[in-house]
């Protein structure tokens, strides 16, 4: 067999080995890249971390997404959560997938087990699971009354009566919808809520819908966005070296890489945790694969092209 | 009765959310808050649908004993024991109810996904070929975006996520408006198309 | 205890799912419709408890706004849709639902055809916002197709194209991304979660 022939006709469980291979050494040996950061997440931290502190301020997560997707979604829901939770911000939660209710509660009850002082219907709210039929009806309900709109928590309770609403009204009182999914669910979210009442909008984006928001990005429409494992890496890391650290946002400090890998080695233990840290982890394993796929591009068209060339020949 | 009664609903439904988008008054923010708590009791009923449908299917299959009906039982019990132990147990986090979905849902969803990995690494090997000019750029375009985005791509040059950053917020930001124009425009048309009874195939069946 | 049983669950039916990299076989199969089980399981509860309690069971039987009778019977008509001479029954509360699509005419018009055209309008003082504006020309005219693609027109046209596998190009780089990603979250499971080797 030829050589062009011997590149072509690659047995495919080998690729996939190799592609396992890939994967499996840099998550068990380690090898500590670290990730630069991005304006539209660094856009996103800085519009969250506004509200901290503020009574009258919270932001809303719309987790409409379903297990399919968690690698990629789950590191932001953590990291945003854990931002909120370290900086006193208060979070409302709702999801149009009962799937991602079930995400909700999961990631809430990580998150919390770090936070013992953190108190549901006092810091943050579980508005749970709403039919994928009433998203437009809540959604444009939120803008004149979100209790209203809502009507009940997670578990029931008529959301009037928490301490959470006591200063939230409307979508005067949200500082940004986070809408964290595998969907173009966040287009709704600019279409009514943004256009109608002007509220913020960020999305979480799965990587494959990465791309397609930057139109968005520029308009404004979305204040920021996370793309894939790589924007939870990066929000992962703001939260590490600016809200666990006690310092304030800055965008020159998140850029410099010398100054960033200083705060590393002043994290306190709960920012060291490995649920705390997987998108980074991942992304080691990502950077090698990404370069075994360009070569098995390359690879694959020295092939092709070899093989065309041997058909010129022989023609 | 059977169709044009349900078209005249959309349509004057639809003129009148057409009026509150312009008109801003107390009556047409009366109409809004009717509507969805009308909606709000409609809503939950549509959810049963799926499931039916769900149930129905593979019902099916059990009764005429079809190719692999077995499975169809797996299914069935799936479904009864999951939504079985949501009503007993109640669905708050620390219930049985999470501990499928935990130890279930989570792990069978995300692992069917992450099948296409393999996939997509088999294709990048056999099929992604610089066949054209244009597969080319596309070709060239995707790999400095997959080095721009891992450190990688920074260790080798801070040209590399530059360029992919330029990339992505020129080029592909002209392209991806250009596709979003067409696509806003044929949501406005769909949209009216469905208010005005043009288009009435959502509603389904022949009569 | 019910925590590494889950782990040890989890795992195998992880492993189940893989398994079809080898060839379609009984375990994935029975994975694969364990799958749509369960995730279907998720509906009636959630559903039960977050929207028909406090939505429609709770204003009508507790409070008794018995004018909401008429929506809780437009949604029973629902369910109709299993039947074969009374399906089209089932089409007022789709009709009821479909309403608000009135609305969707002028914000879809709003939020993403006059928004996208406004920020186009920007001042052409930089290269980029130049090499933007022309790019989305051009796009937009390589689909109008009332007028052949030839001459002048038809070189700024292929401009277009040229724009679209850039942007193509993104997107494909960035599914390389997310398949990858999603294979990492499973083989992190595997190593750490089951086997601890990552800690």
């Amino acid at each position: 067999m030829k050589f062009a022939d011997r590149i072509q006709k690659v047995d495919r469980r080998i690729i996939y080995v190799i592609l396992l291979l890939a994967v499996v050494l840099p998550l068990v040996f380690r090898l500590g890249f670290k990730t630069y950061t991005t304006t539209p997440v660094e856009d996103l931290y800085r519009h969250i971390d506004a509200a901290a502190g503020r009574d009258d301020m919270s932001i809303l997560m719309d987790f409409t997404h379903d297990p399919g997707v968690l690698p990629e979604l789950y590191p932001m829901d953590l990291a945003i959560l854990r931002h909120c939770f370290e900086r006193n911000i208060k979070v409302f939660t709702i999801s149009f997938l009962p799937q991602g209710a079930a995400i909700i509660q999961m990631a809430l009850s990580e998150v919390k087990e770090d936070y013992p002082n953190i108190e549901a219907n006092v810091d943050y709210c579980n508005f749970g699971f709403k039919p994928w039929s009433l998203k437009l009806p809540i959604m444009l309900g939120m803008g004149d009354d979100i209790a209203e709109a809502v009507e009940t928590n997670s578990e029931g309770l008529k959301l009037e009566n928490l301490p959470i609403m006591q200063n939230m009204k409307n979508y005067d009182n949200i500082q940004v919808v986070v809408e964290i999914s595998g969907s173009s669910m966040g287009q709704f979210w600019v279409t009514y809520a943004r256009a109608k009442f002007g509220v913020d909008v960020a999305v979480g984006l799965t990587a494959v819908m990465a791309a397609d928001v930057y139109p968005f990005l520029q308009t404004g429409q979305f204040i920021g966005s996370l793309g894939g494992l790589k924007g939870a890496a990066e929000y992962e890391q703001l939260v590490d070296i600016f809200a666990m650290n006690g310092e304030e946002f800055s965008k020159k400090k998140a850029r410099n890489m010398s100054w960033v890998e200083a705060q590393y080695k002043e994290l306190p233990e709960l920012a060291q945790l490995y649920k705390y840290s997987k998108a980074r982890i991942g992304m080691d394993a990502q950077a090698i694969v990404h370069v075994l796929i360009i070569i098995f591009i390359i690879l694959g068209n020295i092939g092709y092209f070899l093989d065309k060339r041997e058909q010129k020949k022989n023609m | 009765m059977k169709r044009q009664i349900p078209l005249m609903i959309v349509l004057i439904l639809g003129l009148l959310f057409v009026a509150h988008v312009f008109i801003p008054n107390k009556l047409s923010s009366d109409y809004l808050d009717w509507f969805m708590k009308w909606m709000k009791v409609i809503g939950p009923f549509a959810i049963v649908l799926g499931v039916f449908s769900l149930v129905y299917v593979h019902y099916n299959k059990i009764k005429r004993k079809a190719p692999t009906w077995g499975y169809s039982i797996v299914t069935l019990t799936a479904l009864v024991v999951t939504t079985a132990v949501g009503f007993i147990w109640g669905i708050q986090e620390g219930t049985p109810y999470m501990w499928i979905f935990k130890n279930f849902n989570v792990p069978l969803g995300a692992t069917m996904f992450s099948l296409l990995a393999f996939y997509i690494a088999s294709a990048a090997y056999k099929a992604f070929r610089a066949r054209s000019i244009e597969a080319t750029v596309l070709l060239v375009a995707a790999i400095i975006v997959m080095l721009g985005r891992v450190s990688i791509g920074q260790a080798i040059t801070h040209w590399i996520p530059d360029i992919t950053e330029w990339i992505l917020n020129v080029p592909n930001l002209a392209a991806k408006r250009g596709i979003a124009l067409g696509v806003g425009l044929g949501m406005t048309a769909t949209s009216l198309k469905i208010m005005l009874g043009i288009e009435r195939s959502y509603l389904g069946g022949k009569d | 205890m019910t925590e590494t049983i889950g782990i040890w669950i989890a795992a195998f039916l992880t492993l189940c799912m893989f398994s079809f990299l080898y060839k379609d076989n009984p375990f994935y199969k029975f994975a694969e419709h364990l799958f749509v089980g369960v995730s279907m399981g998720y509906y009636i509860p959630y559903t039960y408890y977050n929207a028909f309690i406090p939505y429609a069971y709770e204003p009508l039987f507790l409070k008794k706004e018995y004018i909401l009778i008429i929506p809780f019977i437009i949604g029973f008509l629902y369910w109709f849709r299993f039947s074969s001479k009374y399906s089209w029954v089932s089409r007022y509360p789709i009709a009821f639902s479909m309403g608000m699509v009135g609305m969707g005419v002028p914000m879809n018009m709003h939020a993403n055809v006059l928004v996208q055209m406004r920020t186009m309008m920007l001042p052409l003082n930089s290269i980029n916002i130049i090499l933007i504006f022309v790019g989305t020309i051009s796009i937009l005219l390589y689909f109008f197709f009332s007028k052949a693609h030839k001459g002048v027109y038809g070189k700024f046209t292929s401009i277009g194209v040229w724009f679209m596998m850039v942007g193509f190009g993104a997107s494909f780089g960035y599914t390389v991304m997310a398949r990858i990603s999603l294979l990492i979250g499973r083989i992190q499971f595997l190593l750490g979660d089951w086997l601890g080797l990552i800690k």
